[in-house]
């Protein structure tokens, strides 16, 4: 590992500063289950590490007329714990609860989980030159590519490995993003952006920005949520393929519909097509197959990564057909 | 340890037709019974000393650059720069021409701190010329590959034939052809590989996470051109060995250099991706058995071909188990194995048992369904009591039947699907078995003293080494029930080659071999004290009993004196040198067990759940009930992590290896555990020692991963054939069987 200072701000304003006189050589850590493992294989290596948790009034989750507002540093376990979450934002509870183990959702946060940095494994290597380490290859396009992009992949293949993530753009979130210039709002499907249009980072931040915190519309009345997460073993383990869907249910089908996938593309991907086929019928394991046709087709699976595409139809339907389940 | 040392190990000496073992009772007070660990507090409450606990003063800390190549040319290596780095207190230079597999070594560093060793990894300038390389059998195996040694890529390894395979084969009503793959598995112990090497004049003392203190002392004193007499080797406490800590591993070597050019302790410590990329894995295979039968189920021949890659290394001989448990009077074996530029296998729990036994069991598995048999019975109905399926000698002592008959009953055998796939709906549930067998008969000649103090307190001495088996509390509870006196009254004294010789802790040799040499010198010791009480209680000695820490008269109880007072009055402290017998010639010692697992596969999903194993184990006598249930359940978790989820992943086109971390090399939680059931069958070997007990390492890491794939089987009507089964091989499986049918 590098040598590297390290600073614990007391106020967002302060680690504004730092970062902004950093000029891209700062990292910004919370709970560090995600960086450290990036800095001691060497993947990163920052001239600064500047410490959030000493920043008050960051881990918390409020409900105003606004809507619930979830603060950068709130733990991904109170996240699942928390009894509004559960009962207004069920898929919420449930894909905070998915995530990793016991351990890292103690010490893991929203914030972090958002802004984490991809698991492929090319990536994670720092003796691989690849594209998104400022190399001229993606590894993964022609060699071991099992747990890669079906969707969006094109120069680079990564997947984006959050949980948290595709929930959040299922529920209409936005997240709050903090600068020398003030602060700025954003719906969180806005926040991620696809490697051709910078490959070297999986969102919008500027070097200087932090994403203060997450706000969720209030739920409406009938309006319900999942998560169906699809892993190899049992707990700690990235998604292969999750679904996350919200829908509000009228008469045995959805009104609205989100589905939003996770672990098929380097962004939450959402299925637009999928969404509208859905509305207004009556929903049904028939019925989504046919709904999810549309999308499906522009899946470019990899040599080793086709079986996903059958995983993205076992996670729609589970999620989906779950919305309309008895409480 | 090359894997045939290993081998003759496990099957140890031969047998040497003499009976010198003294019959064991039937029943003990204390053997056989469930005792805790002697070291259990230590172990929880973070007080017993691992290797990676250990720590001097003045002790520097060693770090070693490996190449990123899987074959190059190593040109140049400068030093220089790294030897100036300040805190740097010495250099090697360990390689220059050509690097073999990514991960070989090239230079070391020792340093003040790891951070400081890593820096000067850093400024180690290695001019590499990187040469063309196979890492997969498949490329390996093509023409114009590659040569990874002068010789050629493929190599027949082994051969073994009886009777006539092809007049086995025109005897048969039915023939089967099946092939069975089993992937790349890493040794990942808890506690990496470590070692502390510390000089005194010119006495080497090292601290080594090691399963054979022996071993790393001779292999050091070979090394180093010292007299073996001048190592000391101590292993305390250790993390997980199954089969990588055999030898002296290089950097061990590398260490001892470096302590001795400082001056100074040094202590290495490897990485995770050091760990899985350097010190060994359990080799792939690729076997192909062709079977022949009659109607009824008898079999008539066996053909066993095998293509299996250990890297730079051998693969596995996996045929044994295909030679010995079925009876079969034609039987054909032919082992190749494959080398590539990866790091060389090495003897991994069972080594060829494990991946010969998912062959040969999923063959019975299908074979059995294509004969229209219940493949319990079809097992049953090719039983044999002498080796070489029916064809060599006796089994001195054989319960696999036992095993078969209480297994059945347990996990209730008759809910499987009657043709493999029955089963209705998205999840399916099926059951599966396979049996098991394996060496596990002891090393004769290990070494064992009981010293007796005369404060009352005993001793219980050897040069063995726990590895996590729970050998300490059988030793104490060997030397307890022998004298009369509770496990907690025994001070264990293992893990260092001051101690009498003892072997490896591997083979499933520990048990049969030290416990008899501890009996044997507490025999010895009962013995002495029976003639001294005989003396002071006037009674013959062979009336007198040693129990509840006294010495009585058999027909008169309160005639007795307590052990404690008899003892002060030794002249001095008594020691009694024990040593584990010779097995009679004229039989076979083998263990034995069948697993029975129930599982649930999610066929949209492609995720399968082990709900259930029950596994039964015949190894003679149980020394421990507690540590022997422990061992198998440990056998059992290995088994499901390796058919459901542990792969080493190369990357062809980089020669690298992709998933150097337990993130991304997978190994099962606890949450991924069934209920396990582990039984033993009562029973005791009646000329195999003085104890009449075989081991039980590797005997429950042996069917596991077979019974999990034939439950599947059993679930949804296809072998997949290959492990690991992920998801996305069940789907491909289950699609294949949908256009099949």
């Amino acid at each position: 590992m590098k040598n590297f200072q390290w600073t614990e701000p007391q106020t967002i304003e302060q680690a504004i500063a730092w970062l902004a006189k950093a000029n891209g050589k700062a990292v910004l850590m919370a709970g560090g289950t995600d960086l450290f493992t990036e800095m001691k294989e060497g993947v990163v290596e920052p001239d600064l590490v500047i410490d959030l948790k000493s920043i008050p009034g960051l881990a918390s989750i409020q409900k105003d007329k606004d809507g619930v507002h979830i603060g950068a540093l709130t733990t991904v376990a109170s996240l699942a714990a928390d009894a509004m979450i559960k009962l207004d934002y069920a898929g919420l509870s449930a894909a905070a609860g998915s995530l990793a183990t016991p351990q890292l959702r103690n010490v893991g946060t929203v914030g972090g989980n958002l802004c984490q940095r991809p698991r492929c494994w090319y990536y994670r290597d720092a003796q691989m030159d690849c594209r998104k380490k400022g190399g001229s290859q993606c590894f993964a396009a022609k060699g071991r590519n099992k747990y890669h992009a079906i969707f969006g992949g094109g120069i680079c293949h990564i997947v984006y490995p959050s949980d948290l993530a595709p929930m959040l753009v299922a529920l209409d979130a936005q997240v709050t993003i903090s600068s020398p210039r003030g602060e700025r709002n954003l719906p969180l499907a806005e926040f991620y952006s696809l490697p051709a249009k910078n490959v070297r980072r999986e969102n919008v931040l500027a070097p200087d920005e932090l994403v203060r915190e997450v706000k969720i519309p209030l739920a409406k009345k009938g309006t319900r949520s999942a998560y169906v997460k699809l892993k190899e073993r049992e707990t700690w383990d990235f998604a292969l393929v999750s679904a996350a869907v919200r829908g509000t249910v009228s008469g045995g089908g959805l009104s609205d519909a989100a589905v939003v996938l996770g672990g098929v593309a380097p962004i939450p991907w959402r299925l637009g097509k999928t969404e509208a086929s859905l509305k207004g019928k009556k929903l049904s394991q028939a019925l989504v197959k046919e709904a999810l046709r549309a999308d499906l087709q522009e899946a470019r699976p990899l040599e080793e990564n086709g079986y996903k595409v059958e995983l993205v139809e076992a996670a729609v339907t589970r999620a989906l057909l779950s919305l309309t389940r008895p409480l | 340890m090359k894997k045939n040392a290993y081998l003759k190990m496990a099957i140890g000496n031969k047998p040497q037709g003499k009976e010198t073992s003294t019959p064991a009772p039937a029943e003990f007070k204390l053997i056989g019974k469930p005792t805790p660990r002697v070291d259990g507090k230590l172990v929880v409450t973070g007080r017993a000393m691992y290797t990676h606990d250990i720590f001097f003063k003045d002790m520097l800390y060693a770090k070693i650059l490996r190449s990123p190549y899987a074959s190059a040319e190593v040109a140049a290596v400068d030093l220089s720069a790294a030897q100036n780095l300040p805190g740097v207190k010495a250099v090697l230079k360990l390689k220059e021409g050509r690097v073999k597999y990514e991960g070989e070594q090239i230079a070391a560093v020792a340093a003040v701190n790891e951070k400081t060793a890593e820096e000067a990894l850093k400024l180690i300038k290695v001019d590499y010329k990187a040469l063309p390389y196979v890492v997969t059998p498949d490329k390996a195996m093509a023409d114009g590959a590659p040569r990874v040694h002068d010789s050629a890529n493929v190599e027949k390894i082994n051969e073994y034939s009886r009777g006539n395979i092809d007049q086995g084969f025109a005897e048969a009503e039915v023939t089967f052809e099946r092939t069975y793959k089993t992937a790349i598995e890493i040794h990942q112990t808890a506690e990496t590989h470590a070692s502390v090497a510390k000089w005194d004049e010119d006495e080497l003392t090292v601290w080594d996470s090691t399963q054979a203190i022996f071993n790393v002392r001779d292999g050091l004193a070979e090394a180093l051109g010292i007299p073996e007499t001048k190592v000391r080797v101590i292993k305390m406490y250790m993390g997980g060995g199954f089969g990588s800590k055999l030898d002296a591993n290089e950097h061990t070597i590398v260490v001892a250099k470096l302590a001795k050019e400082t001056g100074r302790p040094v202590k290495i410590t490897l990485s995770r991706k050091e760990n899985s990329l350097c010190v060994g894995n359990r080799p792939s295979t690729q076997i192909t058995i062709k079977g022949g039968a009659r109607k009824d189920g008898t079999l008539t021949a066996l053909s066993f071909r095998n293509t299996t890659c250990g890297g730079l290394d051998s693969g596995d001989q996996c045929s044994e188990p295909t030679i010995d448990v079925y009876k079969c009077p034609n039987v054909k074996v032919e082992e190749f194995t494959v080398f590539t530029n990866t790091g060389a296998g090495r003897a991994t729990r069972a080594p060829g048992h494990v991946q010969g036994t998912f062959a040969l069991e999923g063959f019975m598995e299908e074979l059995a369904a294509e004969l229209g048999l219940d493949p319990l019975e079809f097992r049953r109905k090719n039983y044999t009591t002498s080796n070489e399926g029916g064809t060599g000698i006796v089994y001195s002592s054989k319960g696999l039947d036992k095993c078969y008959d209480i297994g059945a009953q347990k996990i209730g055998w008759t809910r499987r699907n009657l043709k493999p796939g029955d089963g209705q709906g998205k999840k399916r549930r099926g059951l599966g078995m396979a049996s098991q067998i394996w060496w596990g008969g002891g090393v004769p000649g290990t070494l064992a003293d009981i010293k007796i103090h005369r404060d009352g307190s005993v001793e219980a001495v050897s040069g063995t080494q726990d590895i996590g088996c729970g050998t300490r509390t059988y030793m104490a509870t060997v030397a307890a029930e022998t004298l009369g006196l509770e496990p907690q009254d025994i001070t264990v004294k293992i893990g260092d080659t001051v101690y009498p010789w003892a072997p490896i802790s591997g083979g499933s040799l520990t048990a049969p071999s030290v416990a008899p040499a501890v009996r044997d010198a507490a025999l010895q010791a009962a013995e002495h004290l029976r003639g001294i009480a005989a003396k002071k209680l006037s009674v013959p000695a062979a009336d007198i009993v040693l129990a509840d820490k006294k010495l009585f008269d058999k027909n008169k109880p309160e005639n007795s004196i307590a052990f404690k007072d008899l003892v002060k009055g030794l002249r001095r402290e008594a020691v009694f040198h024990g040593e584990r017998g010779p097995m009679p010639a004229g039989f076979a010692y083998n263990t034995f067990g069948a697993h029975f697992a129930e599982v649930e596969v999610d066929t949209e999903t492609g995720r399968i759940s082990v709900l259930k194993v029950v596994a039964v184990h015949e190894i003679g006598r149980v020394l421990n009930r507690l540590t022997a249930e422990s061992q198998v359940v440990g056998g059992i978790t290995q088994g499901i992590s390796t058919a459901l989820f542990e792969e080493r992943v190369l990357d062809e086109n980089t020669g690298k290896m992709v998933n150097p971390n337990l993130q991304t090399y997978k190994i099962a939680t606890s949450m991924d555990m069934p209920e396990i059931v582990p039984l033993f069958v009562d029973l005791v070997d009646p000329r195999i020692n003085n104890l009449g007990n075989k081991g039980l390492g590797e005997p429950p890491r042996i069917p596991s991963s077979a019974a999990v794939a034939n439950a599947v089987y059993n679930a949804v009507g296809v072998h997949l054939r290959e492990i690991p089964m992920t998801p996305d091989k069940v789907l491909k499986a289950l699609r294949g069987k949908e256009a099949g049918s």
